[in-house]
């Protein structure tokens, strides 16, 4: 019954992602949707590390850009195809994350957060200075369109259904292992590291792991970000921008997938209000833009004090209650 | 209980957070709406303008913008092109490529503009490229890189000098004062490596050698690093090309360090927020502009000087200050557009708007006078510039 359930949902949540480009030919709307898929990719991973496994990441918009700017390189630079860009992309990110969790294992709480921060900083810099590579302060144009068996995806309706049916591929995935022993094993290391230490988990193995992960999911959505726009720079993988993406997971709450997904295509959307809402005034689209950092942290704040366990949190609070109403 | 309560009032709370500004802007919609609000029953003509309004460029954007609102309400209150009165879309690209980008992407795809004036910067320039050519719409720039109109596209024109002009002017007049052996500091950025490329390239043709290249970061603070080895080079002059707020800096650093040496900089350093930010490290600063920051300089029986001194009185009247040779860029790039709308008939496309403004010829601006063709799209040439010098906190005619 119940899992007959989650697979209507599924069925759903396809269903609804594939009809949109059926109803709408708005290219600036499917061109936002694009960045709320990809950011659905980073966050799912993010929700991975820090929800479940908590462990914090303030550099994850570095690997964002190390999965970017590498497969702009392998494309444009060398001239291999896209599929392999993507690969090189998201592998370079993963053993990043792997590099960079290993020495981090000693740290906890705001130092692995400092640790990850100056990550962040170290690549901007590298982002700003491998002229040769990334094409400097000025980034780097001319990125082409992915490309797979000689077909060209060049509309932004095909470029929304690549993001969006990598996207669903990621949350499914991503589902699977918090519903598994790994994500048990993350739960545990949450709750008490060394409770879990004492259950028998391998929690040094468990940490590197989940962080590889989570940053190959990182890549992966920057390889997709350097495909759909054409165009990287290094400001896109600032610091602001991997607080951005941790506001979102913390607004969506740990120990959950949903939340954080819910949050981040809400999020995403705040500055692009006016590609749903046509005629919204060029005023609260500047507002919203200017004012998009404080919103976050002030949604963040809200959260942190008020529900301290964010969109996830309310959904299962709901979820219980109905239960409870049905069986009393 | 009290918790569900709490969690409720939590949730309405984050609602509100992202519904209050929705709504409490939703109010002054209709005073956007300014430049339309004449009796035209015509459609307006929609113009999409990427400045720099904040960032280390913002000293460049501000005086654009104020020039497109100036001449804008000034064809609006003449009755439009046509009888269409023109609007201006607005982004701000925060001196920051990526949002250039972003921003023209929006403008094309969302506000439907048949034009594109800006970036403010060279970096935003070309990042705005695969974009404007995906879509054919003519694009005008107000930046001075090089690279914006030598890397050719059809769709793309400048009106600034740029700096395959401006270099081998300033290297001339160097020579000319006997300076053989040069120093460069020029920024990361689109225009400073866009002037340190052609620089490289020209400093030989002039008989000039660089005896030391130092750069610096958008955003950098200090540069006593990089101006302890050109000091300790044997350069008789250090060459600065950037056009962002650090020039000040370079000058201010200078003086600490008790250089001696001239320091020459660009037409990129041709506004008042240098001589205010270097203060007296400004004096005896030399770069090469355009004439409008004395109109003289255009020679007072010319119809430059005519439109150039029309232009300033406005301008001043507005804004309680002189306009600088980035007010021009924005003046050169709006008529530029405009006047190519009037020649066409009505019902035209941006690629016959981009056929017209090819076609512009001995078109009478503020940077000098603008004659494009298939082949070049940047349509100046070095008569258009002249030599100034800071003095007393002014600009003078240098010697």
């Amino acid at each position: 019954m119940k899992r007959s359930m989650g697979v209507a949902a599924w069925m759903a949540l396809v269903a609804v992602i594939g009809a949109v480009p059926l109803l709408t030919d708005d290219r600036y709307l499917l061109k936002v949707l694009v960045f709320v898929g990809i950011n659905v990719i980073i966050v799912s991973g993010l929700a991975l590390l820090f929800g479940y496994a908590g462990q914090i990441s303030l550099g994850h918009a570095a690997f964002v850009g190390i999965g970017a700017y590498a497969s702009a390189y392998v494309t444009s630079g060398l001239g291999l195809p896209w599929l392999v860009g993507v690969l090189a992309g998201t592998t370079l990110a993963a053993i990043g994350g792997l590099l960079l969790a290993m020495p981090s294992l000693r740290l906890r709480g705001h130092y692995l957060a400092m640790a990850t921060l100056g990550f962040n900083e170290i690549m901007y810099v590298i982002f700003r200075e491998a002229r040769a590579v990334t094409g400097g302060n000025d980034g780097l144009s001319g990125i082409p369109f992915p490309e797979v068996l000689g077909v060209r995806m060049d509309t932004p309706a095909s470029i929304y259904l690549l993001v969006w049916g990598t996207a669903l591929v990621v949350v499914f995935l991503v589902a699977n292992i918090v519903r598994g022993r790994p994500g048990r094993a993350m739960r545990g290391l949450h709750g008490s590291e060394i409770g879990a230490l004492a259950c028998g988990v391998d929690v040094a193995r468990l940490k590197i792991r989940t962080f590889a992960v989570s940053a190959g999911l990182a890549g992966l959505a920057g390889t997709l970000y350097a495909h759909a726009v054409g165009f990287v720079a290094p400001s896109t993988f600032s610091l602001e921008q991997s607080v951005v993406l941790l506001a979102i997971v913390v607004v969506g709450g740990t120990g959950s997938l949903a939340g954080p997904v819910i949050a981040s295509i809400a999020l995403t959307l705040l500055p692009y209000a006016d590609a749903l809402i046509p005629g919204l005034g060029k005023d609260v689209i500047a507002f919203l833009q200017d004012w998009e950092a404080d919103i976050y942290g002030i949604a963040m704040i809200v959260v942190v004090v008020l529900a301290p366990k964010g969109i996830g949190g309310l959904i299962r609070a709901a979820r219980s209650r109905s239960r409870a109403e049905e069986t009393g | 209980m009290g918790m569900g309560t709490r969690k409720w009032l939590a949730l309405v709370l984050v609602l509100a957070l992202v519904i209050v500004p929705l709504v409490g802007c939703a109010a002054p919609e209709e005073t956007d709406t300014e430049e339309t609000v004449t009796e035209e029953p015509k459609e307006p003509y929609r113009i999409g303008a990427v400045l720099s309004l904040t960032g280390t460029y913002a000293g460049l954007g501000a005086p654009e913008k104020n020039t497109l609102d100036m001449e804008v309400a000034r064809i609006n209150a003449d009755g439009g092109v046509d009888g269409h009165p023109i609007e201006i879309v607005y982004e701000d690209d925060a001196t920051d490529a990526a949002k250039a980008q972003a921003a023209v992407v929006r403008l094309i795809e969302q506000e439907g503009v048949i034009a594109v004036i800006g970036a403010t910067g060279t970096g935003g320039t070309m990042a705005m490229r695969a974009d404007i050519e995906r879509a054919q719409v003519p694009q005008v720039s107000v930046a001075g890189g090089t690279v914006i109109t030598s890397t050719f596209s059809k769709w793309v024109f400048q009106t600034p000098w740029s700096n395959s002009l401006v270099v081998p002017f300033t290297l001339d007049y160097l020579k000319d004062k006997g300076i053989k052996k040069i120093a460069l500091i020029t920024d990361t950025g689109g225009f400073g490596a866009d002037g340190l490329a052609v620089l490289q390239a020209q400093a030989a043709k002039a008989g000039m050698t660089i005896v030391a290249s130092e750069t610096f970061n958008p955003g950098d603070t200090d540069m006593t690093a990089q101006l302890t080895k050109i000091k300790a080079s044997d350069a008789e002059a250090v060459v600065l090309w950037s056009a962002g707020k650090e020039a000040a800096i370079v000058a201010k650093n200078m003086q600490q360090l008790n250089m001696q040496i001239p320091l020459f900089g660009s037409h990129g350093n041709a506004r008042t927020e240098f001589i205010e930010g270097a203060g007296a490290a400004a004096e005896g600063f030399k770069f090469a502009a355009g004439k409008i920051l004395i109109p003289e300089t255009y020679g007072e029986d010319t119809l430059s000087y005519t439109v150039a001194t029309d232009f300033k009185e406005r301008y001043t009247a507005a804004y309680g200050k002189g306009p600088d040779t980035f007010a021009g860029h924005a003046y050169d790039a709006l008529y530029i557009i405009t006047n190519a709308i009037g020649d066409l008939d009505e019902g035209f496309t941006p690629s016959d708007l981009r056929d017209q403004i090819e076609k512009t010829d001995s078109f009478v601006g503020i940077g000098g006078v603008f004659t494009y063709s298939a082949e070049n799209h940047n349509g100046l040439d070095a008569s258009d510039l002249v030599m100034y010098e800071v003095k007393d906190g002014k600009w003078v005619l240098a010697e």
